[in-house]
């Protein structure tokens, strides 16, 4: 039973342009950075490895798909919420708004079951934009610019071998799968709250912006409030590369993650449950 | 034949602070096509959202099929399909896949989908996305969703609005067949004239409240429901006439016409009065409109 309705929800999904933005962007952007990477590499970087590779044995390229992936995450995951949210943002509240909930919502099911699937079809779409965007950087790149020790710059700098450096890649993909979850969970929250499509992802990455602007600005009263805000610990992908793995930070992290998604999907079920269908 | 199936019990909703639905009692027999007639804003619509459980009721509850719809919403909409206002579909999704979207809800089969298309005549266009659809078919395509699950009761709201004659007429015959067949229908309207050609029995609501409910025959006999037109010259004159008559009350005087509520046995009395006082009457068109109703009712309620 609840399978058909995710089912159905997935094919709801599918039949909105909007659903393929995210995957239409990392599918054209992905190539690009690395033809770029392959082509030019980046200045900076270049000349850091250049003197790296003095000091240091380095096996392989320095400048190979793990770097380029490594890279891009770095300047890429504050972008991908927002393809997220426009999935997450209007699974309930676009039904609100074209007012099929009207027909949806008479059949024998209860609504917690109707947002369970529609919160299981959005954890499914985001996975596997995240598993897109792991095959467009990490398995696109190692094919085309080759694999190698992957050097990252924590408290220093360091040096992962390659057979390390995939599962530290696999474990931060996990990872970021979960960061994601949290984020869509966020959103899906607006999204029972009203019935347009737009809000809930206005409102979702506003919170995410102001959120990390807190997390991260080094001002004193920030760093007051900052453990109070949930994207204090949503870097924790970050972490799958320190050597060694910070463990227990991330075991905390993950901890204040689930009791905030917890925090958001209870009040998502409160709300859908008692809301009244108008439109 | 004359189980009572709906039963709509001290319904109560308001938004905001004004009651929108107000203490409502209504009763539905197995069988019957029963109107459900009030004017624009009258709470149709919202009492029908709260049968089906998509809004919930401030007090009261409403039972259908002897079950409770705030306690057992489940099981009491089982059998229950339904048509609310304009019909609204996942736009970008084919007719079929739309219905098939409600059979994986647990209603009726693939088999039946090619049914109900055939019923309300979308076949040939099953596989065209919905957002090709002309509002009529759109309105068909409705009604074929509420079938999909072979209801017992079905629920329409307003559903010729926005249709021309032909689409009217359509949609009128498939309620005739859904009665044929044995499906109790509940007809939500602001016409009188389709409530009376669909409807055995009727109800009346305005601002939330029931105004009268009966067997439609009877209630359209019941002479003081109903205004008739009277265009006459001159009308000052016609007016004072009528004034004097005790079995005509005057409803409302414009310019042309003058509209008073009559029993349709008194009607040719009043005629040959208005003609022997030399009043020459152009037109009586009788039993006119729910909006003159309503007129009539805020006038006796002043008097
Ligand atoms: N979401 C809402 N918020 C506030 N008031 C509302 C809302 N929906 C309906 N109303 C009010 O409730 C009253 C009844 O509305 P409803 O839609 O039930 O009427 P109706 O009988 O279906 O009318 P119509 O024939 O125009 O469809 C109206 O006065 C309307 O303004
Ligand atoms: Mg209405």
């Amino acid at each position: 039973m609840m399978w058909r309705l995710v089912k159905n929800e997935l094919i709801k999904i599918s039949g909105k342009r909007r659903s393929f933005i995210g995957f239409i962007v990392i599918g054209i952007l992905m190539p690009l950075i690395l033809w770029g990477f392959k082509v030019g590499g980046s200045q900076v970087y270049r000349e850091i490895t250049e003197q790296l590779q003095e000091n240091f044995i380095v096996v392989g390229s320095v400048f190979n798909g793990f770097l380029a992936t490594y890279i891009v995450m770095n300047f890429l995951w504050v972008h991908i919420p927002f393809l997220i949210t426009l999935v997450a943002g209007d699974i309930v509240a676009g039904e609100g708004s074209a007012g099929t909930f009207r027909i949806y919502l008479t059949r024998p099911v209860s609504r917690g079951k109707i947002l369970l699937s529609k919160l299981l079809a959005t954890y499914i779409y985001t996975a596997a934009l995240i598993i897109f965007f792991a095959i467009m950087s990490l398995g696109l790149g190692s094919l085309w610019l080759g694999t190698g020790d992957l050097i990252v710059f924590h408290k220093g700098i360091l040096i992962l071998p390659s057979e390390i450096a995939w599962m530290r890649f696999a474990l931060s993909f996990i990872f970021s799968i979960g960061v994601m979850l949290v984020v869509a969970s966020l959103c899906f929250m607006f999204s029972t709250m009203v019935n347009n499509g737009i809000g809930p992802i206005i409102g979702a990455m506003a919170v995410i912006f102001v959120g990390l602007a807190v997390s991260n600005l080094p001002l004193d009263f920030f760093e007051k409030i900052r453990p109070y805000f949930f994207t204090t610990y949503i870097d924790i992908w970050k972490e799958a590369f320190y050597d060694p793995i910070p463990w227990r930070e991330i075991g905390k992290s993950i901890l204040i993650l689930v009791i905030y998604t917890a925090g958001f999907l209870g009040v998502s079920f409160a709300v859908f449950s008692r809301k009244d269908i108008l439109t | 034949m004359s189980e009572v199936i709906l039963r709509i019990e001290n319904l109560t909703k308001s938004f905001k602070d004004r009651k929108v639905v107000d203490s409502l009692n209504l009763e539905v027999t197995e069988g019957e096509v029963f109107g459900f007639l009030g004017p624009n804003g009258a709470g149709k619509s919202t009492t029908i959202r709260l049968i089906l459980s998509l809004i919930k009721p401030d007090s009261g509850d409403v039972k259908i099929f002897g079950k409770w719809v705030t306690k057992h919403r489940n099981g009491s909409l089982q059998n229950v399909g339904a048509l609310i206002e304009e019909a609204a579909f996942y736009k970008n999704l084919t007719a079929r896949r739309n219905l098939q979207i409600l059979v994986n809800l647990g209603g009726g089969t693939n088999r039946r989908i090619d049914e109900v298309l055939e019923i309300v005549r979308l076949i040939d266009r099953a596989d065209d996305k919905v957002k090709t659809y002309s509002h009529g078919m759109k309105q068909r395509l409705g009604i074929a969703q509420a079938l999909l699950h072979n209801p017992k009761l079905m629920i329409l709201d307003e559903p010729t609005s926005g249709l021309d004659p032909h689409g009217i007429k359509e949609v009128r015959e498939l309620i005739k067949s859904m009665s044929d067949d044995g499906i109790t229908v509940f007809l939500s309207s602001h016409l009188l004239h389709e409530v009376e050609q669909s409807c055995s029995t009727m109800a009346i609501i305005n601002e939330g409240r029931l105004v009268v409910s009966g067997k439609v025959k009877d209630l359209l006999k019941q002479t003081d429901l109903f205004t008739t037109e009277i265009q006459a010259q001159p009308i000052e004159e016609a007016v004072s006439v009528i004034r004097q008559l005790d079995f005509v009350k005057i409803v409302v005087v414009s310019e042309e016409s003058i509209k008073v509520s009559v029993s349709k046995d008194d009607l040719p009395n009043l005629t040959t009065v208005l003609v022997e006082k030399g009043i020459k009457v152009s037109a009586i068109v009788p039993r006119s409109s729910l909006e003159d109703f309503f007129l009539s009712l805020t006038v006796r309620d002043d008097g």
